[in-house]
């Protein structure tokens, strides 16, 4: 009977296992078509352009010619290179950090609000669900220096002395372009900080307060540490974000005037598009991926240990 | 259990079957692009694809286009812009990676696709309705580009301005630099800003460039190319353009509207018609004068070159348009068929019908053969200023082609933002100089 019953139990064990594997073969399947998708257009094309960064390839022509490090020796020697650095790590870094406490300080002031909730967050989120490439159209039409709406207001407001050259002037542009980012990037930062916010257990507020604590001691002691895995997330996606911003360079300035405003992103494009110089554009963008892999694997580290502190 | 596994298979299969039917059919959508069809003329469907941004030139394809296909026994050709907000150079990349080629193309950039292979020879029976002069072969001897329209040189890079405030302020067009200069103390001191000009998208920086570079590219030898063939060959030196870039600067720091580096090409014709300049620059020539008179009719504008200080008006003018743009037949043409439809098409553009066509819908029609037979339209106001500027004894036709081996284009595309920066005082001329030089080198090697 002893014997049976092992032999029960060992044949629903296998029973068990061969459920265990051909569902792992269907999840596979189901995933099948995307991965090759995936493998075809993204991760393939990728690696090529590691190959492709150590020749003269134009993006046209057939035929390329390998010339070692060359277009490494030359990006490294490049001053408009670290020009472009500069300004991406002053938008992700900046942009980063600006949306975060934005985003934030927002999320709270929704997770109070008692009237029209809804209506709040729909209008917060609502400039992400517009392209930015659309927003910075607008923008651009808004901050035109001879024509546009807001020249025009702090004219007719009798600040004329404010109307400014907003999208040319070379010493601001960059600063106008992180102000127009924030304003851009925020919406989905804001969403996750407030189903976090709404996940914090009350118990644990209503506790402090009984305490004797005051909303910024709860802030600081309750919601804040509860709040870590999203400020992880949320940061790491926004720095992500930054590195890689095209869009807005694209249609407000065209990385000028001059040089001035170019980004990693925007510099790679105008080098393997505009100038047909993909294999040293290519050269960039491995560059531009060690920069970002490195960057978010220590924030990521950063914050993670922050989190397990907590 | 057994039963429920093969069916959840059968679905996963049939799942990724649908996926790739689905990329089977995208494919085949793609592939179709690329591929002849019918049309209502019995014949072949070409698509001629070409740059949008000046309105003139859009509507004159659209006018060539549609009285084609009237007449047309072979097919229809169908115009096709260039995607808005698309810079031409990406759009051609998309263009060939796609493998979605049109039959005909506006064509900017041509010896870079040329050398790769990607265009067709255009045959002697196009090339034999043109004038000599007005085409060029590539370096194996086949023609790869023919004009999209008259080869006046660079003669549209010029000023065009309100002639009621020059009448009204007894101005007059200038005749010499020295009293280009003094025309502009003259606007600043009636309490105007004398000339707008664009930098926006960096080309049109060479519209206020160009005009004053070319006493320069005028002294190098028009047998061995001009001026960018001498500097690849060490004949002549970038330090020769330190006294026109200074120039230029002079201008922007003392009569330009502020705002100039944001400011696109299309807006200077609005600065102009709201009175916030008297003078704008401009790379459209009779184009602009009908810009023009659609956006203010009665607004009377009138055209002139700036003049060296002999009183030149040097323009540059080499063998094929002016800088390698024209129109050009696809290697993917002869693939799907559609060859001859472009080759005829062609033949129209450049027949007497069909330059009558274009001339009527205000661009200047290409140098052909039998151009006196072309009924020129002086109907756009103020194109009696581009026409005499054509007869003007002073006009000197310089030739300053660009060099063919190596990327001249990634150089000039350099050339225009560093001259940006420089203009815009991010640096000064010495390190612009040396960065131009070290650029150069970079991209054009010496040539034959």
């Amino acid at each position: 009977m002893a014997t049976v019953r092992r032999g029960t139990s060992g044949a629903s064990h296998n029973a068990i296992h061969a459920q265990a594997r051909r569902n792992k073969l269907m999840m596979f399947l189901f995933t099948l078509p995307m991965l090759v998708l995936f493998l075809w257009i993204v991760i393939f094309p990728s690696l090529q352009s590691i190959q492709l960064s150590f020749t003269n390839y134009d993006g046209i022509s057939a035929k390329y010619d390998y010339v070692g490090l060359r277009n490494y020796q030359e990006i490294i020697g490049s001053g408009r290179f670290w020009n472009s650095t500069k300004n991406t790590l002053i938008l992700g870094i900046g942009s980063a950090f600006i949306i975060n406490v934005i985003s934030l300080a927002v999320a709270l002031l929704l997770d109070h609000i008692k009237h029209f909730a809804g209506f709040f967050r729909t209008i917060v989120y609502l400039p992400s669900l517009v392209s930015a490439f659309i927003v910075s159209t607008i923008w651009k039409y808004m901050l035109n220096s001879n024509f546009g709406a807001v020249n025009e207001i702090l004219t007719k407001m009798g600040l004329d002395s404010l109307a400014h050259d907003w999208l040319g002037d070379s010493k601001h542009i960059i600063w106008v372009l992180l102000f127009l980012i924030c304003f851009t990037l925020g919406g989905n930062t804001t969403l996750i900080y407030l189903s976090n916010l709404q996940s914090v257990p009350q118990e644990l507020v209503e506790a402090a307060e009984v305490d004797g604590a005051n909303g910024l001691q709860v802030f600081r002691h309750v919601t804040w540490p509860m709040l870590a895995g999203s400020v992880t997330v949320n940061f790491t996606l926004a720095l992500i974000g930054g590195w890689v911003i095209f869009d807005q360079v694209m249609v407000l300035t065209g990385g000028g005037p001059g040089f001035v405003s170019e980004t990693m992103a925007f510099f790679i494009y105008r080098l393997g598009f505009g100038e047909y110089r993909a294999g040293f554009g290519s050269a960039a963008a491995v560059i531009l991926f060690i920069v970002v892999m490195i960057t978010t694997l220590i924030t990521n580290k950063y914050m993670r240990s922050r989190e397990i502190q907590q | 259990m057994t039963y429920g596994f093969a069916r959840n298979v059968k679905r996963a299969i049939a799942a990724v079957s649908a996926v790739a039917a689905l990329c089977g059919v995208a494919a085949c959508g793609a592939g179709s692009k690329t591929a002849s069809s019918g049309d209502a003329n019995g014949g072949k469907t070409a698509r001629f694809l070409y740059a949008t941004g000046d309105e003139t030139w859009n509507a004159t394809v659209k006018a060539v286009v549609d009285a084609y296909n009237k007449q047309s026994t072979m097919g229809t050709v169908v115009a096709e812009p260039l995607t808005a907000g698309s810079d031409y150079a990406t759009a051609m990349k998309t263009m060939d990676a796609t493998n979605n080629w049109p039959t005909i193309v506006d064509m900017r950039d041509y010896t870079t696709y040329a050398k790769a292979g990607k265009l067709a020879p255009i045959p002697s029976e196009v090339t034999d309705l043109l004038q000599d002069d007005a085409y060029a072969p590539y370096s194996d001897g086949n023609v790869y580009l023919v004009p999209s329209s008259a080869n006046n040189g660079e003669i549209g890079i010029n000023i065009v301005y309100n002639k009621d405030y020059f009448n009204e302020h007894d101005l007059e067009v200038p005749t010499t630099w020295d009293e280009f200069i003094k025309l502009m103390d003259d606007i600043k001191a009636n309490g105007d800003t004398p000339l707008a000009t664009a930098a926006a998208e960096n080309w049109p920086s060479d519209q206020i460039f160009k005009p004053i570079a070319n006493s320069v590219f005028a002294k190098h030898s028009a047998e061995h190319g001009g001026y960018w063939m001498d500097v690849a060959n060490g004949k002549a030196s970038l330090d020769e353009l330190k006294e026109p870039m200074e120039k230029v600067k002079m201008l922007i720091d003392n009569y330009v509207l502020s705002g100039w580096q944001s400011t696109q090409d299309a807006q200077t014709t609005t600065l102009l018609v709201t009175g916030k300049t008297v003078m704008a620059t401009t790379s459209a020539g009779l184009g602009r004068l009908k810009d023009i008179n659609k956006v203010k009719s009665d607004f009377n504008a009138g055209m002139f070159l700036i003049p060296d200080e002999e009183g030149n008006l040097n323009v540059v003018k080499n063998a094929v348009g002016d800088t390698s743009t024209g129109l050009a037949l696809s290697a993917q043409s002869k693939e799907n068929g559609t060859y001859d439809l472009g080759v005829d098409f062609l033949k129209y553009f450049y027949s007497v019908e069909g330059s009558n066509v274009v001339e009527q819908s205000g661009t200047i029609s290409a140098n052909i053969k039998d151009s006196d037979k072309v009924t020129r339209n002086e109907s756009i106001p103020g194109s009696e200023d581009y026409f005499n500027l054509l007869k003007n004894p002073k006009l000197k036709w310089i030739s300053n082609e660009s060099p063919t081996e190596g990327t001249f284009s990634s150089f000039n595309s350099f050339f225009r933002q560093a001259r940006v920066a420089y203009q815009d005082n991010q640096k000064d001329l010495d390190t612009t100089i040396a960065e131009l030089k070290a650029e150069f080198a970079k991209d054009v090697p010496a040539q034959n």
